[in-house]
């Protein structure tokens, strides 16, 4: 059966080279960026005087060329080719089940070499100090004893696993999978925003826009130099391998919550890339310490775990006793050193944002360098001077409790009353350990296909960071988009996109 | 291979099996109604309903536009065609990684392309039209399963589904039309009725190539029951079941492997020297129910032995 538009072979479009160069485009002027808007932002494409960047020449000279009809239809392919894989996620309302695919945009981001050079060292930098930091806190405690970070903040955290302390990882590795989010800020400049450090996901949303960007615009790909990106799986299995060094015939498997959970796509993605088993909780038993999984022909011994499950669910008689998603006696297994799980258990500790905060001088401390990637400007309200700034400031800054996620506790200035401002005002006061605040920050512009036109969407850049016995990050990242016009939310739960994002090599 | 993995690959391929009957059935039936009396059609609804359901829940006196819709697209019907698709579907996702990309595919586009359809778009062209595309689309899911996936014990795992289901189905359907009505009625099939219960099993010419166009229903039961070469013969499937039994779970245990051999064995035997005069006389329904019979018990042995057993056995 053919079905040409999506065999994995061929192209969404024809021959993709521009017959002659027209002159560049200009946004707000020219067809397709009538609606283009250069703001306060940068943008990614268009230099502030509205010429397109060197690097984003072949591609506006692409899409400029192409009439409408034609990037609806490669659009509509690159969504099509989603819905057929699969790569969708459930929308309930009024008793029906809906399946939507997770927004992609046929656009590709460009990062630069340089650019890239300069993320992927301080990207390195900062896993290693983050790893140190972990092995640091569960062993002696040595940056708290030197006063580096407060102990309260970490001996208070939920997120601190007292049953880690003293038990080594293999490598000192325990992060071995992360996704730290990257913005660009009004400068141009690289600063980290977030560190993932416990489950992070979208690397197979990486590699599938990778597959719908190549072949809506093969043309362009192949005159850029892109650096590839498909052997991630290769590395991410070796990077797990790299955790049992006990024998030669490590048998790996990935541990998912299940079809429901939102990211099952991926799981079943990587198990597939890699060639290793795809287990749930309930395939997985623990006796004597050891784990193992039912099959057909009896138990099959598991080494290593790739969790894509919380520490809070992973263990019932450890952690959460209502849990059904983990595997009893796990952490004993673990304990035992029978089994080597990745991420290790505690991870999440670093990477709430208070110890945020601390990132650049964990780099000082640990790696006596200066960090090659600053974070976002960050106040800690604990630190009286800061507290003084913030308090000052509140119209101006956006201000969140360390220990909330997902935009509970969270005052953004800007947009507050002066009652709201000042109301929580007295909460900061009140509890000035529990805040910081950062400027608003406006993430850069991406060009972005919206249907009639090609327009500035806000974006940010996740890279995949994989450590092991070595540290690898595959030249790529996932980019998010807000495809709401103005909207800073990239996330995918809040209208947020994604596109391709092409490394280009020297 | 994991044993829920087994589960589900097991199920996916019955329900395909399943929805692929459905279709042929539906296809048939539509196609050949228009050449019956009203009274005759109403008969061999009645016949297929049960066929499909497994019971006479639906009134074969209603239109043939609302029994479609029940038996095709009412999503309240366990044995509906799209019941049997969505639930095939959903089984394959459950094991992904275990399936190539172009098995997911096919599967996931037929269930895309079903899943909106309504009954008011089919009818007012050729309805019968839809379930021939979706059979068309099935015997491509077949080719592209057979030829991109490794024949391996996941392979095997849905060889079984897709036997111990058809053998079913056939038994099912042989039985509706060998043992008279059961509400009382003296409408028994016809010439016509024979001939459209061969097109069911896509078996009127394979079946005309051995005993020439004659239709005799002791031909046609000895045909569907016992050739062992016709794909959609109960033999047939049952010599797939043995096959594959003998290939699932290489590692287990010897007990355990027995257990499900002798069980396939026993049916094997059953079919083999089975004697369709004997049958014909004795009663063609409780063969029939045997064979069901059996394949129920081998369904259950093989999760006992593999999928469902107690850790504790085994450590």
């Amino acid at each position: 059966m053919q079905h040409e538009a999506f065999a994995n072979t061929e192209d969404f479009g024809g021959p993709d080279i521009a017959a002659t160069p027209p002159r560049p485009s200009r946004p707000g002027q020219d067809a397709p960026y009538l609606n283009y808007a250069l703001g306060k932002a940068y943008d990614e494409m268009f230099a502030p005087d509205g010429t397109p960047r060197a690097p984003y020449a072949a591609l506006d000279s692409r899409i400029s060329t192409l009439p409408l009809e034609e990037l609806n239809r490669r659009q509509q392919a690159c969504e099509q080719s989603f819905l057929h894989q699969g790569i969708t996620f459930t929308v309930y309302s009024d008793n029906q089940a809906t399946e939507r695919i997770i927004p992609t945009d046929l656009l590709p981001r460009i990062v630069t070499a340089a650019e890239w050079d300069r993320i992927e060292r301080g990207l390195t930098q900062r896993i290693l100090a983050l790893n140190l930091f972990l092995r640091d806190i569960y062993s002696d405690g040595r940056v708290l004893k030197d006063g580096v970070v407060p102990r309260a903040m970490i001996y208070g955290s939920k997120h601190y696993r007292r049953e880690m302390r003293g038990l080594p990882v293999p490598h000192g590795a325990y992060v071995n999978i992360c996704g730290s989010d990257l913005i660009r800020n009004e400068k141009g400049e690289f600063v980290v925003l977030e560190d993932n450090l416990r489950v992070p996901s979208g690397v197979s949303y990486m590699l599938a826009n990778r597959d719908v960007a190549r072949r809506a615009f093969p043309g362009v790909f192949r005159s850029m130099n892109v650096r590839p990106i498909e052997q991630y799986p290769l590395e991410l299995l070796a990077t797990l391998r790299s955790l049992a060094p006990f024998h030669d015939d490590v048998s790996i498997a990935i541990l998912t919550p299940g079809v429901f959970n939102s990211a099952y796509f991926e799981h079943a993605f990587l198990a597939r890339q890699m060639g290793v088993e795809l287990v749930e909780g309930r395939d997985l038993l623990v006796n004597d310490n050891v784990v193992y999984t039912r099959t057909t022909s009896g138990l099959k011994r598991i080494d290593v775990i790739y969790r894509r499950i919380d520490d809070d669910f992973i263990d019932p008689l450890i952690f959460r006793e209502d849990s059904s998603l983990g595997v009893p006696g796990l952490f004993n297994a673990y304990r035992a050193g029978n089994v080597m799980i990745a991420n290790a258990l505690g991870t999440g500790v670093a990477d709430d944002k208070a110890v945020y905060a601390y990132v650049p001088r964990l780099i000082r401390y640990y790696l006596s360098e200066e960090p090659l990637i600053e974070n976002v400007e960050t106040f800690l309200c604990r630190e009286e001077k800061s507290l003084h700034h913030v308090l000052a400031n509140l119209d101006k800054l956006v201000v969140k409790a360390v220990g909330e996620s997902g935009g509970y506790g969270m005052l953004v200035g800007p947009h507050a009353s002066q009652a709201e401002r000042e109301e929580f005002g007295q909460k900061i006061k009140s509890d000035p350990d529990n805040y910081i605040a950062q400027p608003t920050i406006q993430l850069s512009t991406a060009p972005t296909f919206v249907g009639n036109g090609v327009e500035s969407r806000h974006v940010d850049l996740r890279p995949f960071i994989l450590h092991g016995s070595e540290t690898k990050i595959v030249p790529g990242a996932l980019t998010r988009v807000a495809l709401k016009r103005g909207s800073l939310v990239v996330n995918s739960s809040q209208g947020g996109g994604s596109k391709d994002t092409w490394v280009l090599g020297q | 291979m994991l044993s829920r993995v087994a589960d589900s690959l097991y199920w996916m391929s019955r329900y395909i099996e399943r929805a692929e009957h459905t279709s042929r059935v539906m296809a048939v039936k539509l196609e050949s109604m228009i050449e019956q009396t009203p009274e005759d059609a109403t008969a061999s609804w009645s016949r297929v309903i049960e066929a499909l359901t497994g019971e006479l829940t639906l009134d074969a006196t209603q239109d043939a536009f609302l029994t479609t819709r029940k038996l095709a697209f009412d999503r309240e019907n366990g044995a509906a065609l799209i019941t049997s698709l969505s639930m095939a579907r959903d089984n394959a996702r459950q094991v992904r990684e275990a399936l190539s990309n172009e098995v997911w595919e096919n599967l996931n586009r037929l269930y895309l392309r079903l899943a909106p359809v309504t009954m008011d778009s089919i009818w007012v062209h050729t309805p019968a039209r839809l379930f021939r595309e979706a059979l068309e689309d099935m015997h491509a899911l077949e080719g592209v399963t057979y030829s991109t996936l490794s024949h391996g014990e996941g392979w095997y795992f849905l060889e079984l589904g897709k036997h111990i289901e058809r053998a079913q189905l056939l038994g099912r359907l042989l039985d509706v039309h060998f043992r008279g009505p059961r509400d009382g009625s003296q409408n028994t099939p016809k010439y016509f009725d024979w001939l459209v219960l061969l097109k069911f099993c896509t078996a009127f010419e394979p079946y005309t190539k051995l005993y020439t166009a004659s239709i005799r229903p002791q031909k046609i039961a000895e045909f569907l029951l016992f050739d062992p070469e016709f794909p959609h013969s109960i033999r047939f499937s049952v010599d797939r079941v043995t096959d594959a039994l003998a290939r699932v779970a290489p590692g287990a245990p010897p007990a355990r492997r027995a257990a499900v051999e002798r069980l396939a064995g026993r049916l094997k035997a059953s079919v083999d020297f089975g004697q369709i005069d004997e049958l014909m006389s004795g009663g063609i329904a409780g063969f029939l129910a045997d064979i069901t019979r059996q394949c129920e018990k081998i369904h259950e042995t093989l999760y006992a032995s593999f999928i469902t057993y107690g850790a504790e056995t085994v450590l």
